[in-house]
């Protein structure tokens, strides 16, 4: 038996030059191709929602009461062809339902963004700085997760929702938050407290996991070398601790965003959340079940964008655990 | 052990306090309340005009012309339900029964009347025959305020528990009967095609809102099956008000055992299928971990039944971190599952919750929440303390 060598061209045996960490992130994420998929999806809805005031073939709130109830593709009174018919005021559900994906969505992003960095922030805080303050936070994380969360969630947006103008929101906030969502400003003012709500019991399920993550990270020689280099608190934490923390941060978000936008189709379903005229997923869902047995379609339109997604987004939190995990090669 | 129960029952003193305090300071400190129904109805004039004399009455009644602090304590333990032993502070004002109204003219010539001040304050003295509730700590929850005006609100409770138990408790019983075997099979073939399947299936039922999942059964069982003229399901309610016919089964008598059935079907079906969802993964992680330990590879290297070695070696030990959802179970027996008795306009707890918030019925909206915070303490402490039955390792200091 002869022994072969093969030989080994330079550049292959050369080390390739190496990958950033979060182009390998990437990578690993291509390869799961449901989540990818899924991420088109969600691209798709998020276009559409972007483009909502663009494209809506119909003005919102125009009640229309020669042509309620149509079918899809039918023909009002006027001849407009509404392509995924209208509701019971007749107003046109395609249009409807493009400004709501745009309120559910971005409803969903927000309030996860602000749960997310409230939790982010008093984790760091808990996990870093330990002792009175880790006792703190700890102790007010535990009682605010023993609270019954859809009971108190319930309550306080029924009150906040009922008494809208006693809140006081900042114009400028308002106005932007207007713009954002393609609503008017009093509509905005709700989706901001229904926002403040979500985010209020949204947060605690973050900050104990970014608690642990820290207490995990700062026991890192980086750290101490840090320290010792003279770094002060803050440049430890938000240069060194953080960004090695964050890649769970990054799931649970993908997650939160799940979570609250069934939150905000359950609450706003149930009468006590975003109110008519605005639409949200969740609303339209709930006038639709009132009509169901006449007309079978009407759940469906508004049923169906909540179903995929929902599905896409775990998918994503799954290919993003997947793509993340330190522990799998490759 | 006794210094920790009495640490822990502290704690949970405390915990349903801050809970109680929170909600019953947001439902009233709030604009709006039980009577804004009555004042509302005051705006008709009319032959039976409620008159001024008699919102004084039913604000006397609801406790509403006291003080919050007053009314939360008399609410919470029944105190002060008079002046203090010995005639003292007989005349303290703890209340307010007509409020001062003042006339503000502005320069512009617009008159605005203004509440500022008291008119006829409300004294401890004047609390001395009214009737005050026990306190909820006495188990005491007073009346409703809307719903069952004038009635306690522990009557409403008792009529709609019935409901609540019989669909949760058939829901949870059925849930562990079909998760248990899923998982375990699930465990057993890892990775097979059954496994595949329900690692879907239950993806999908975790990701999937129960009132979406609610209405699409309903969607396919009640409507679609019913234009098709197949057999189909009542669409809501627990019992029927009027006869119906269905296909196959002929006509079903309103209030009949096969009409509270039929009804009880999806509810419970949905309800179901949710669970397992959640439960199936449980019991396919955990029993995949006990599967890996080395009493296992032992128990198979003896040559035990691959049977035996799997329900009685590794099914018993993988049940033991399934104690930890009982604390859930507790609660959702008693407060229902809100979002889907609401679908299904199934009159149970979860139900009247959302009914009593939507109609400001404070003291029943009251009741429930801190009837949901005790269950949920409770169950957490019987959790703690079963692992360190099942599990002998584990200490509670």
């Amino acid at each position: 038996m002869a022994t072969s060598t093969t030989a080994v061209p330079l550049e292959e045996a050369a080390p390739r030059r190496s990958e950033g960490q979060w182009a390998i992130v990437f990578r690993r994420f291509r390869r799961h191709r449901l989540a990818m998929f899924c991420v088109g999806l969600l691209t798709v809805l998020l276009l559409l929602s972007a483009l909502a005031p663009l494209i809506a073939p119909y003005p919102r709130d125009e009640p229309n009461l020669g042509g309620r109830f149509l079918t899809p593709m039918g023909v009002d009174a006027d001849g407009g062809v509404h392509v995924l018919g209208t509701d019971h005021l007749g107003r046109d559900y395609a249009t409807r339902l493009l400004y709501a994906s745009r309120v559910s969505l971005g409803t969903a992003f927000l309030a996860t963004a602000v749960a997310s960095t409230i939790g982010i922030l008093l984790g760091m805080l808990a996990g870093y700085f330990g002792g009175w303050v880790d006792t703190l936070i700890s102790r007010f994380l535990e009682i605010v997760a023993t609270f019954p969360t859809l009971l108190l969630l319930l309550i306080l947006a029924s009150i906040l929702v009922q008494n809208i103008n006693a809140i006081p929101i900042p114009d400028w906030l308002a106005s932007f938050l207007a713009f954002m969502f393609a609503v008017s400003e009093r509509e905005a003012r709700i989706i901001i407290a229904v926002i403040m709500v979500l985010a209020f019991f949204g947060w605690t399920g973050t900050a104990r996991l970014m608690r642990g993550m820290v207490l995990s990270v700062r026991e890192n020689v980086y750290i101490e070398s840090a320290r010792a280099l003279g770094a002060s608190n803050a440049r430890i934490l938000f240069r060194h601790v953080f960004p090695n923390a964050l890649p769970p941060m990054i799931v649970d978000f993908t997650l939160g965003v799940n979570g609250t936008l069934v939150a905000e189709s359950a609450l706003s379903f149930l009468g006590f959340g975003i109110q008519d005229p605005t639409p949200t997923w969740g609303n339209m869902l709930g006038y639709a079940q009132s009509y169901m047995f006449q007309y079978p379609w009407m759940p469906l339109i508004p049923a169906l964008p909540i179903l995929i997604a929902s599905i896409a987004i775990n998918y994503i939190g799954d290919g993003l655990r997947d793509a993340l995990d330190p522990r799998q090669r490759g | 052990m006794a210094g920790y129960l009495a640490r822990r029952f502290l704690q949970m003193f405390l915990v349903a306090l801050v809970a109680a305090i929170c909600a019953y300071g947001m439902l009233y400190l709030v604009p709006g309340g039980p009577i804004d129904q009555l004042l509302a109805e005051r705006q008709n004039a009319g032959q039976n005009r409620i008159s001024e004399d008699d919102i004084r009455r039913v604000r006397e009644r609801f406790e509403l012309d006291i003080y919050l602090p007053f009314r939360f304590t008399r609410w919470l333990i029944g105190w002060p339900a008079g002046p203090l032993p010995g005639g003292l502070g007989a005349d303290w004002q703890v209340g307010c029964a007509v409020p001062g109204q003042v006339r503000l003219r502005y320069p512009d010539g617009r008159v605005e009347v203004v509440e500022e001040g008291c008119e006829v304050p409300v004294t401890m003295a004047d609390l001395e025959g009214r009737k005050v509730s026990r306190g909820i700590v006495f188990g005491d929850f007073g009346i409703s305020q809307v719903m069952l005006r004038g009635r306690p609100v522990t009557d409403l409770i008792m009529t709609r528990l019935p409901y609540t138990l019989y669909l949760m408790g058939a829901s949870i019983l059925l849930s562990i009967l079909i998760a248990v075997p899923i998982g375990v099979y699930s465990a057993v073939r890892q990775y097979s095609r059954f496994d595949y399947i329900m690692t879907t299936l239950a993806f999908i039922g975790a990701s999937l809102p129960s009132f979406v999942f609610g209405i699409f059964a309903i969607l396919l069982f009640s409507v679609l099956a019913k234009n098709a003229g197949l057999p189909y399901l009542p669409p809501g309610d627990a019992v029927g008000v009027r006869d119906y016919t269905v296909p196959l089964l002929g006509t079903v008598e309103a209030g009949s055992f096969l009409d509270r059935f039929l009804r009880f079907l999806m509810p419970c079906g949905v309800l179901t299928f949710i669970n397992i969802a959640g439960w199936s993964r449980f019991v396919r992680g955990s029993m995949l971990e006990v599967l890996s330990l080395d009493y296992v590879r032992t128990a198979r290297a003896k040559g035990v039944a691959e049977r035996v070695v799997i329900l009685k070696h590794a099914l018993r030990n993988s049940l033991i971190p399934f104690v930890t959802l009982l604390a859930g179970i507790l609660v959702a027996l008693f407060s229902g599952a809100l979002i889907t008795e609401t679908v299904f306009n199934w009159p149970g707890i979860g139900r009247l919750f959302i009914d009593a918030l939507g109609r400001n019925d404070y003291n029943v909206v009251m009741a429930l929440l801190i009837i949901n915070v005790v269950l949920l303490l409770i169950g957490i402490l019987i959790t703690d303390i079963l692992y360190t039955v099942v599990d002998p390792r584990i200490r509670l200091t």
